[in-house]
């Protein structure tokens, strides 16, 4: 155990060392922050590398093939040789390409990717590089902006597969941004706070996470995140078969794997996000009692770093995991999902929750039943309240998915449905059914 | 009333509908899947993955594979096993190999005889179809396809093998793990 203190040490070193030559807002305010924004860029930029040999293997695994295997051992060297690949390739414009547009378009992404990285608690303490008390508005607005750099990429390069990808994708924008943006707001009413590190503080007061309340919320926020960030299966933007490689046809190179490295950052902002607002951040239970009671703060920061990226990668698998299972929507059905299922399940779980919320806290004091702790960190609830909480939430669930499979049973296969109907006009009288053969519809 | 009748789906198809449960049944298999990889990764053509290493791990050919020609030698004294009799040219069908013989003196019960030996033995691949016919021709058991698969050269000359490569064997590059 004094070992593991003496190996976390230099943090505190480090800060004696700084004070040495600047004064304390200096350090507090500028050095610390900048030391922690090099090492998540480092260690995003690494991740991004290793992303894609994971995704690979992964894929592999599940194909029961083994994935790269010759570049080191295991091929672990492999995302090294694919980036010097792309790095030494030809950085080729297209000669009727928007030149500017097309030189700019993949920093859009690739900062849109990143700068949101700035508001998510790693960890408590040194693990947050800047608690902003709007963070989650911040998350959304500016990884709403890495979808412009995809029109952009896809109108500048002046070809149709290009244009229809930036087109495809800025619908799936409109459709899917809202549900998210919904989704959040019954966590939101938990956690009484928009700051990320203030919604994981109070799942830590609470000792519960907020999927256990907000079963619904979490699944259309996995939804509708996946398809943000235009992974398979709502990889219409880039849909191989269709459009050849989607709003990156024209880029190559540098220009491309900058696409590439926005497209896994983007991946980990919204897992971070996800595991930020429903499964309890950097909390787990008794990392708190063991460290932190004890006095080993440094050691209780870094257990905790470690807890949120193994929720991190877990959520990350989920990506992969669901990319090899299911096979990518027609664009009607993707719509569909988006407007007909998730944006009304987004507002029937914002319902509920209210009332939820509404009921327990009627309940408090009511024949003696005491349900709400306090309400200073979020809303802390008690053993009572927090069955209550979970068996309204798994209420919601089934409300919500009753409720809108008789809303929607009737426009299910909405082109078909219309199609059918127009086939039907033809030479067959009202009421009747329709025989198949052609040959005595028209007698 | 649709053209094409679809059976109408009955509750116990509305409950799994609803609960997902063909997602689910994906999700699983996938999951097995990657789980067998991880747990079974050495076994080739098993449960877990069915790649193989080939420059690195050769894979074993069935027993009756017929490959690369071989004349094989006599053991303890090494000298070749042909008696230069010509009958695994006779008995090929597609006429790739040539046996060269030459007469040599020899002396047997104190009187000068001349004796038939083999000289050369030229054997096209490229026109060879590895039937084994001359293989079961051969009275002594000289003339063998081998199980080496590896015939792959980058002239049409190389595909003609003459004595020594079918004494030796070809060198083949090794590749290095």
């Amino acid at each position: 155990m004094h070992l593991l203190i003496l190996l976390f040490a230099p943090v505190n070193f480090i800060d004696e060392l700084l004070l040495r030559f600047f004064s304390r807002d200096v350090v507090n305010y500028v050095v610390w922050p900048f030391i922690q924004i090099g090492l998540v860029v480092t260690i995003t930029a690494g991740w991004v590398a290793y992303a894609t040999y994971l995704e690979r293997k992964i894929s592999a695994f599940m194909q029961a093939r083994l994935g790269p295997m010759r570049v080191g051992p295991w091929g672990l060297l492999q995302p090294i040789a694919d980036g010097i690949k792309l790095l030494t390739k030809e950085d080729f414009i297209p000669e009727k390409a928007d030149r500017w547009i097309f030189f700019f378009a993949p920093y859009i992404a690739v900062a849109a990717a990143f700068v949101v990285m700035v508001v998510i608690p790693f960890a408590p303490d040194w693990g947050v590089i800047t608690d902003v008390n709007i963070g989650l508005l911040f998350v959304l607005a500016v990884s709403s902006v890495g979808v412009l750099a995809l029109i952009l990429a896809g109108w500048s390069s002046n070809s149709k597969y290009a244009l229809l990808g930036g087109l495809r994708s800025s619908a799936q924008m409109v459709s899917y941004e809202v549900a998210m943006g919904l989704s959040l707001i019954g966590g939101l009413m938990f956690a009484r706070t928009l700051s990320l590190s203030g919604v994981v503080y109070a799942q830590a007061t609470d000792t519960i996470w907020f999927v256990l309340y907000q079963p619904v919320g979490f699944l259309i926020f996995l939804v509708s995140g996946i398809a943000e960030n235009n992974r398979a299966p709502f990889d219409l933007p880039e849909a191989e078969s269709e459009l050849v490689a989607g709003f990156h046809t024209e880029y190559s190179g540098f220009r491309w794997s900058l696409f590439f490295m926005a497209e896994y950052a983007a991946m980990v902002v919204v897992s971070a996000v996800a595991v930020t607002m429903y499964l309890g951040g950097w909390y787990f239970p008794f990392v708190y009692g063991l460290t932190e009671a004890r006095g080993y703060h440094n050691l209780y920061v870094i257990v905790s770093l470690f807890i949120f990226i193994a929720k991190l990668l877990g959520v990350l698998y989920l990506y992969f995991w669901l990319r090899w299972t299911l096979p990518r929507f027609r664009y009607d059905q993707l719509m569909d999902i988006g407007w007909k299922w998730l944006i009304p399940s987004a507002l029937i779980n914002i319902g509920l929750t209210a009332i939820a919320i509404v009921i327990v806290q009627g309940l408090d004091g009511w024949r003696g039943m005491n349900t709400i702790e306090s309400m200073s960190n979020g809303l802390n609830l008690t053993a009572t309240g927090k069955g209550l909480m979970i068996f309204f939430g798994l209420l919601g669930l089934v409300i919500t998915g009753l409720l809108l499979s008789q809303i929607n049973w009737r426009s299910r296969d909405f082109n078909l449905k219309s199609q059918r109907r127009n086939i039907r006009l033809v030479n067959v009288p009202q009421g009747k059914p329709a025989v198949a053969s052609t040959a005595s519809a028209r007698e | 009333m649709p053209l094409v009748k679809v059976p109408k789906p009955k509750f116990i198809d509305k409950v799994k509908r609803f609960f997902l449960s063909d997602l689910l049944k994906g999700l699983g298999l996938t999951l097995k899947y990657n789980i067998g990889a991880l747990t079974d990764r050495d076994s080739v053509a098993g449960k877990g993955i069915y790649t193989e290493q080939y420059p690195k791990v050769r894979p074993e050919v069935a027993p009756r594979f017929h490959g690369a020609p071989r004349l094989n030698m006599d053991p303890e004294t090494h000298e070749t096993l042909c008696i230069a009799c010509n009958l695994c040219a006779l008995a090929c069908p597609e006429d790739c190999i040539d046996v060269l013989a030459m007469d040599v003196e020899i002396v047997v019960a104190g009187k000068p005889r001349r004796k038939k030996v083999l000289d050369e033995f030229i054997f096209d691949t490229s026109r060879c179809m590895f039937c084994a016919l001359c293989q079961e021709a051969c009275p002594t058991s000289c003339l063998e396809l081998t199980q080496d698969f590896e015939l792959a050269t980058y002239s049409r000359a190389g595909f003609v093998w003459n004595r020594e490569m079918l004494e030796q064997g070809r060198e083949t590059v090794k590749y290095l793990s």
